[in-house]
């Protein structure tokens, strides 16, 4: 009887010690979504007050399943996700092998490689947009001075050319990011299974497939998830490099939900957007963290 | 109250504007464009006004010179019912929509003199019937000509590519014949409004029908096309280009022609930085020869002024309007910032002369020829949609007539949406 009623007691502690803490969460996420959910159940169009603001329950959901630029938008968000994704975790893998080597200045090069990171996007943005540009672009300019195109190229004006500065610069904006994360995965594996490996005349390419990618696997997890959330997000670099066009054939999720939200002012279906766009995102994460079993917190399998 | 509405009063509250609202004293506040030389002009023009007024005083309310950021806001603080700012500088698109939300009143209780306006300058502030802001100054789609090229100004459009490709492929002619704003942006319907005119077709007609997808407007955009892939008068540049980079390009002696607005002429005047200083000459964009309807057709653009339904003082708030807007202002504006009268009156007056940089009777007829973007409340909604399926045509993506159609059928199904059709038909019979 005793040791029950302490162990609530306890329990009770607990539960009030973490009250603060789960009040924050409840005030910063929790209601925000909630809210955004309840004005997703609503016809509210700030534009257009004489619309009112009434209840129709799950109609916004039902525009969003028939709404072709909705689909399309979905469709571009994959498709960058899944290009850009599988280019930066080769790249950074190649990159992580490079920096885990010992080599003179090899903290210099870790940091050297930091920097596309660390520059904010809409600046990087930018930067590949100048590079791009059809007229005075330093790219243009490149390939013509070296007898690839006769002219300037309009990257913009094609879906497929036009999605050729909006991968790029993503790759080499996080890449760096990512070797940075699977060089920490690296720095775990035990230097001797190598040796071992080598003393039962494995060649390099063995030791890579057997012992440093399966070892590895628990980082290329959590990269990926944290780069596929990313990438299902991506906004700033597509709104600043192309505006989603031509047409809308770059345009994203998060970019057509701004429009509706912010720029045509459609508060109850773009908040039906948001919380699509967020069930997906969640979903996402919890296949990885169920379905491949990412740890994402310090216990060890 | 509901909730949003409380969320919005406490950022407008925060924002500035509960500024001595309580007192007896009159006071006003004046939100538009306030940077550099226009800066200067408002803060003059509204001392001027409170001396003349000695129970007033204005202040002045910055708001972002970019448009659909002030539009952004302006809607916000109307939903939360802000009095403040008490005089709202209107883009030509917005009237109709302010109107119809019951944030701005109709001013005709003041009889303000309609007629003393360019008309179409009137309509665009009309909605049911209802005049619901004065126009301020106007801005109109001109077209820019390279007079060392040619001769004489186009009779038609057909003509225009023709004198390009001429001066085109003369020696040392310029890269391009003519350059535009082709971007997905607004200034694609300026531009689509322009060659639809010319060859007598409609967005929307008198009796609230969708037409855009009528065999004229299918030309008018086939047109536009063959500008780009058939006669290759035009870059195909010109599809990520917004105003300054048009310019740039006419600027540094690179194209025939140019569609744009008045904006540019005195920089381009200018010997220190262009190419083309005394070598160039505006004119109103012409119709098409094989157009039976077609008519010259300028895209309007400029601001309006209007007050906010809930100033606490709407007559102060009017009488601020009407001086700003009196063509004693209009003409200073000129003079100083280059801006177009919108009365038709101060075009026979000497004093704009030297303030506007082009001939006055240029001016006065490409104004005459102007015609608003369709008025509605739901325009920018429906711009949207029609910059998406113009650019899908342009850029090859679509027919232009399966992207017109596919316009008409989303702008119906907008206007079913927000049970706009009885309005828009009853707005018409003005």
């Amino acid at each position: 009887m005793r040791k029950i009623s302490r162990l609530g007691s306890e329990a009770r502690l607990g539960w009030a010690l973490v009250a603060p803490a789960l009040a924050v969460i409840a005030l910063i996420a929790i209601f925000p979504l909630g809210w955004t959910f309840w004005e997703s159940l609503h016809l509210h169009e700030l534009r257009m007050p004489w619309l009112g603001k009434p209840f129709v329950g799950l109609a916004n959901y039902a525009e969003i399943a028939q709404d072709p630029r909705f689909w399309a938008a979905l469709g571009h968000t994959a498709f960058f996700t899944v290009v850009s994704i599988s280019l930066e975790l080769l790249l950074g893998l190649f990159l992580a092998l490079a920096m885990n080597r010992v080599f003179r200045g090899r903290g210099f090069v870790r940091a050297a490689v930091l920097v596309p990171w660390a520059i904010p996007t809409v600046v990087a943005a930018l930067l590949w947009r100048f590079i791009f540009e059809s007229q005075g672009g330093i790219l243009n300019a490149l390939l013509v001075d070296a007898g690839i195109l006769n002219q300037p190229m309009v990257w913009f004006i094609k879906a497929s050319t036009a999605w050729v500065p909006v991968i790029l610069a993503d790759v080499w904006k996080t890449t760096p990011f990512v070797a940075l994360l699977l060089l920490a995965g690296l720095q775990n594996i035990d230097l001797s299974l190598y040796e071992a490996a080598a003393v039962d005349g494995a060649n390099a390419w063995w030791q890579l497939r057997h012992i440093t990618l399966p070892l590895l696997k628990p980082a290329i997890l959590v990269t990926l998830i944290f780069r596929t959330l990313d990438g299902f997000r991506v906004f700033d670099l597509i709104y600043v490099l192309t505006g989603g066009g031509p047409g809308t054939s770059t345009e994203p999720v998060a970019l057509y939900t701004f429009n509706a939200l912010l720029q045509n002012l459609r508060f109850g279906y773009g908040s039906a957007l948001s919380v699509v766009i967020f069930a997906i995102t969640f979903g996402l994460a919890l296949f990885y963290v169920r379905g491949l079993g990412v740890r994402l917190g310090g216990d060890e399998s | 109250m509901r909730p949003p509405d409380l969320i919005f009063l406490a950022c407008a509250a925060i924002l500035g504007c509960s500024r001595a609202q309580s007192k007896r004293e009159t006071v006003l506040t004046f939100s538009g464009s306030a940077l550099g030389a226009e800066g200067t002009l408002v803060a003059k023009q509204l001392k001027r006004f409170m001396q003349l007024n000695p129970g007033i005083r204005v202040e002045l309310q910055r708001t972002p010179d970019d448009a659909s950021q002030r539009h952004q806001l302006y809607v916000q603080w109307l939903n939360a019912r802000v009095g403040n700012p008490s005089i709202l500088q209107l883009d030509v698109v917005w009237t109709p929509e302010f109107a119809a939300a019951g944030w701005v009143l109709p001013l005709d209780r003041y009889q303000p003199q309609r007629d003393e306006f360019f008309p179409a300058t009137v309509t665009a502030n009309t909605w049911a019937g209802k005049l619901y802001a004065l126009p301020w100054f106007a801005d109109v789609g001109l077209l820019y000509r390279r007079t060392d090229l040619l001769a004489a100004e186009p009779k038609s459009l057909e003509e225009m590519v023709k004198n390009a490709q001429a001066a085109m492929s003369r020696r040392g002619g310029p890269r391009y014949g003519i350059v535009f704003q082709g971007a997905r942006y607004e200034g694609l319907i300026t531009g689509f409004v322009e060659y639809l005119g010319a060859f007598g077709g409609r967005i929307i007609d008198e009796k609230g029908e969708v037409v855009v997808n009528r065999p004229e407007a299918v030309r008018a955009l086939e047109f536009m096309r063959d500008e780009l892939y058939s006669w290759r008068v035009a870059p195909l540049d010109v599809l990520t280009w917004h105003e300054e980079e048009a310019r740039f390009a006419f600027q540094n002696g690179n194209a025939v022609f140019m569609r744009n607005w008045p904006y540019p002429v005195a920089a381009m005047s200018d010997t220190a930085q262009s190419r083309v200083a005394g070598k160039f000459a505006v004119s109103p964009i012409p119709a098409s020869a094989n157009a039976p309807n077609g008519h010259s057709t300028a895209a309007l653009g400029g601001a309006q002024l209007t007050k906010n339904n809930y100033t606490e003082f709407p007559d102060a708030a009017y009488r601020l309007i009407a001086y700003l807007t009196a063509p004693e202002q209009m003409l200073e504006r000129a003079q100083a910032v280059g801006q177009y009268p919108t009365r038709p009156a101060l075009y026979d007056d000497a004093r704009l002369r030297g303030a506007i940089a082009i001939p006055l009777e240029n001016a006065r007829r490409a104004i005459e020829s102007a015609t608003p973007r369709p008025v509605t409340p739901i325009y920018t909604e429906l711009s949207e949609i029609l910059q998406i399926e113009l650019h899908r045509a342009l850029v090859r993506q679509a027919e232009p007539r399966e992207a017109l159609n596919s316009a008409a059928a989303k702008i119906n199904a907008l206007i079913e949406r927000t049970g706009m059709r009885k309005l828009m038909q009853g707005a018409s019979k003005t």
